[in-house]
């Protein structure tokens, strides 16, 4: 089978490598340090020739053929790709990442041994031997032990692993899009060993404070609640504070209040007054600040994990990923001296995603304007037509809050609690959007169609989600925008990187660059083209705006939504700085 | 001496096929028309006849091939509607009213047949006007959206209209012809009377 194959060379390869030594796999996770190899071992399938490397036997240049002509076949390739960047190596020009084919096979149903290199094995009932059992050894090469026999051995059962698993996977592997995966995953390599730059100094004071900190925000921020004694959060305060302020809390079907992070953070949308609480319970439980994966470099790295998402997004760890916790902890991202970061992102990118795709031209016409939810208002008359941001910003709230939620499948009931009106408003205003739009319910409710008749939905570029036993329909309509959007994000990465532009980080629908203050406008430029081109590319020739943020040093970036909780939590880090100093 | 080992070039050896491009973005692309792929349509299987509600605002088909005038029999005590055929309204003048039967349609898109006496040369006063203010209603319903609700102090139908300057959307009206409308609304239901077997004829005729 694999002579048919289009390629001279098939190259199955496997790294292993530490982060330069750690006590255990944890630290090393979150040590935040680029990986340095410790061996590597590639087979070439057709000849048999075995390549076996320790550290410092590694050349210049890989010992094998890096051009279109070989297929470089790994699982979860960014981290060999990410060896090959430390190598200083060329980047393949055809990878094929079993990991991302694997995903895509089985995207949407039960993987019961997981979604590991011994989870595609078993699901292809292989042999795992070799491959089991591997946490010792894969423990004192993090620990970052030198290379002996051992190390290179275990290496060799995962190439040999690939061996086996490559032809077992190959009938179901759709080769052309599975190169354009695979070409992302080299883009993540990139991003990877990048990462993004944090101020340091004020990570390292905030990580020492972090204890009287928390306890002087509960004291800042419970005097406008009252719902905390000591460190404990009292529900029966909180319903009490919730009746005086006439906000409808979702409950659970025991009666009691939902308490969900999910729950909070809608609600904090909703009400306002609720947002700094939101943001004080998850600085007090979830926030662990020593998590977050700094290197020595000062840069927050940590795996992507790209499509990991059911949508094919990347889904990093949220303690370990800077965009992942808080948003006022964004505040610490700052670019190095004589540098700028820019932070450049899709306008309404799913709302654009849905207008092309479907071919509503109303919804088309309205993405055209710059503010959907005000064309929406217009359009179904709920405002009139001289009707702006500003001389509406209520019921353009209102608005949009439908047009996110109704995005992601939420019926009139969920609505309702998200803007805070009766149910009836929700449902005038569900049904606003399906007459208003009525192309793109066609559209949508087709792709549901297809989906259940044919077991599958497939974005523009061939990712796929399978209906297994425990589906949802709301987010099987979602799919195509969520999941359009990932491909259109990952191929403007791939651009990017391709034309020399750091980019620290992806982020949903945006993407941070670094460049020397002197360049950055260049390379803002370069990222912008890079998007629209995705953009055209995933929408047929529709290109979606973008908005930029540049923030040159000394400024640090900012997340508007954190920036008030930023304040506070500096103003009582200085207080504490303070008193450290007069003790 | 030993020879000097001849160098020579090796030409690689030819591959089967050109190695997909994961860089030609027009060659991977895949369609996005689900509609098209699955060839799904609604079916109808259920069209009411009934008088629009209350609350409910509807719009009528404007088509002339979506209305016509029909004798049938308004079964009040069952809120039914029997459909007579021509031969059959003959036999059973006394029963049966005249009435023109619209095809309208809800906000909701519910679709329904519309049943609006028409007014007898008889019917004189207050009774015509019940009879030609829904006319007028269904009427006007072809062009934008209405409510009609009975006045009783007004004695006839009070059809109300929105101010809203927008133009409005037309109604997506089902691909099906009106004779297909009238099957599914009164032969499918039972309520189609073409002989003197019909239950409806026995019970009227206290058989």
């Amino acid at each position: 089978m694999l002579e048919t194959l289009p390629f001279r060379a098939i190259v199955p390869i496997d790294f292993e490598f530490d982060f330069g030594g750690h006590a255990s796999p944890e630290e090393a996770g979150r040590s935040g340090e680029r990986p340095r190899p410790t061996c590597m071992v590639a087979k070439e399938l057709k000849s048999g020739q075995t390549w076996r490397r320790r550290r410092g036997e590694f050349d210049s240049t890989p010992p094998f053929s890096t051009d279109a002509s070989t297929l470089f076949v790994a699982y979860y390739a960014s981290a060999e790709l990410g060896c090959f960047r430390a190598l200083g190596w060329p980047t393949p020009a055809r990878i094929l990442d079993l990991f991302t084919e694997f995903r895509s096979l089985t995207n949407g149903l039960t993987t019961p041994a997981g979604n590991g290199l011994v989870g595609a094995l078993i699901h292809f009932n292989l042999d795992t031997i070799g491959t089991l059992e591997k946490d010792t050894l894969r423990a004192r090469i993090l620990r970052g032990e030198p290379c002996c026999p051992e190390f290179l051995d275990y290496c060799t059962t995962d190439t040999d692993a690939l061996e086996r698993l490559l032809p077992a996977m190959l009938p179901g592997i759709d080769l052309p899009r599975a190169l354009l995966r695979g070409r992302y995953m080299a883009a993540a390599a990139a991003m990877e060993f990048n990462g993004v730059p944090i101020d340091v100094p004020t990570l390292t004071a905030l990580r020492r404070h972090w204890h009287d900190i928390q306890d002087q925000l509960i004291r800042a921020i419970d005097v406008d609640y009252g719902v905390f004694e000591g460190r404990t959060f009292k529900v029966d305060r909180f319903e009490k504070f919730l009746a005086d302020q006439g906000i409808p809390w979702p409950r659970l079907e025991s009666g009691a209040l939902d308490l969900s992070r999910d729950t909070f953070r809608q609600m904090a949308k909703s009400y306002r007054v609720i947002a700094p609480l939101y943001e004080l319970r998850h600085a007090l439980s979830e926030m662990r600040l020593h998590d977050l994966a700094v290197g020595s470099d000062g840069r927050n790295r940590t795996i992507l994990s790209a499509f990991r998402a059911r949508t094919g997004r990347n889904q990093p760890s949220n303690t370990k990923f800077i965009f992942g916790p808080s948003v006022w902890l964004r505040g610490l991202i700052k670019p190095p001296p004589g540098h700028a970061i820019a932070y450049v992102d899709w306008v309404n990118q799913e709302f654009g995603i849905a207008a092309k795709l479907s071919g509503d031209e109303m919804m088309i016409a309205a993405y055209l304007t710059g503010d959907p939810y005000i064309a929406f208002g217009k359009q179904c008359g709920k405002l009139p037509h001289d009707a702006t941001k500003a001389s509406h910003p209520d019921t353009r709230q209102l608005l949009k809050q439908c047009v996110l939620g109704i995005q992601y499948g939420m019926e009139a009931k969920t609505l309702a609690f998200r803007i805070g009106q009766p149910e009836i408003v929700a449902r005038e205003l569900l049904h606003a959007y399906r007459d208003t739009y009525r192309k793109f319910w066609k559209w949508s409710d087709a792709a549901v169609d297809h989906a259940m008749l044919f077991g599958t939905l497939h974005t523009v570029f061939g990712w796929r989600v399978h209906v297994g036993e425990q589906f949802n329909p709301r987010s099987l309509q979602n799919f195509p925008m969520q999941a359009n959007g990932a491909e259109m994000l990952r191929l403007a990465c791939c651009l990017a990187t391709e034309r020399g532009i750091e980019i620290c980080a992806p982020i949903h629908d945006a993407i941070l660059i670094c460049a020397p203050i002197d360049r950055i406008d260049d390379d803002v430029a370069k990222l912008r083209e890079a998007m629209n081109e995705a953009s055209r590319a995933v929408l047929d020739g529709f290109e979606l705006r973008t908005d930029v943020r540049v923030v040159k040093y000394p400024d640090r970036f900012m997340d508007d939504r954190g920036a008030v909780m930023w304040q506070r939590v500096m103003q009582l880090l200085a207080r504490c700085q303070q008193s450290e100093g007069a003790a | 001496m030993a020879d000097k080992p001849k160098l020579h070039a090796v030409e690689d050896p030819p591959i089967d096929g050109i190695p997909p491009d994961p860089f030609n973005l027009d060659e991977l692309k895949l369609g996005q028309d689900f509609e098209a792929a699955t060839g799904v349509r609604k079916l109808l299987t259920t069209v009411p006849v009934r008088k629009p509600g209350r609350q409910e605002w509807i719009r009528v088909h404007p088509g002339e091939n979506y209305r016509a005038t029909f004798g049938v029999i308004d079964l009040k005590a069952d809120s039914e509607f029997y459909l007579l055929t021509a031969n059959m309204v003959r036999h059973f003048s006394d029963e049966v009213i005249l009435v023109t039967i619209y095809t309208a349609i809800n906000k909701q898109g519910v679709l329904f047949l519309w049943p609006a006496r028409l007014p007898t040369p008889n019917d004189r006063g207050r009774v015509a006007r019940w009879y030609s203010s829904a006319i007028e209603a269904a009427e006007l319903a072809m062009k934008r959206s209405v409510r009609v609700k009975s006045n009783l102090s007004l004695g006839a139908y009070e059809t109300t209209v929105t101010d809203n300057p927008l133009p409005e959307n037309d109604p997506v009206w089902p691909d099906l012809t009106f004779q297909e409308l009238l099957r599914i609304g009164f032969q499918k239901t039972g309520c189609f009377v073409d002989n003197f077997d019909h239950p409806i004829i026995k019970q009227l005729r206290g058989l």
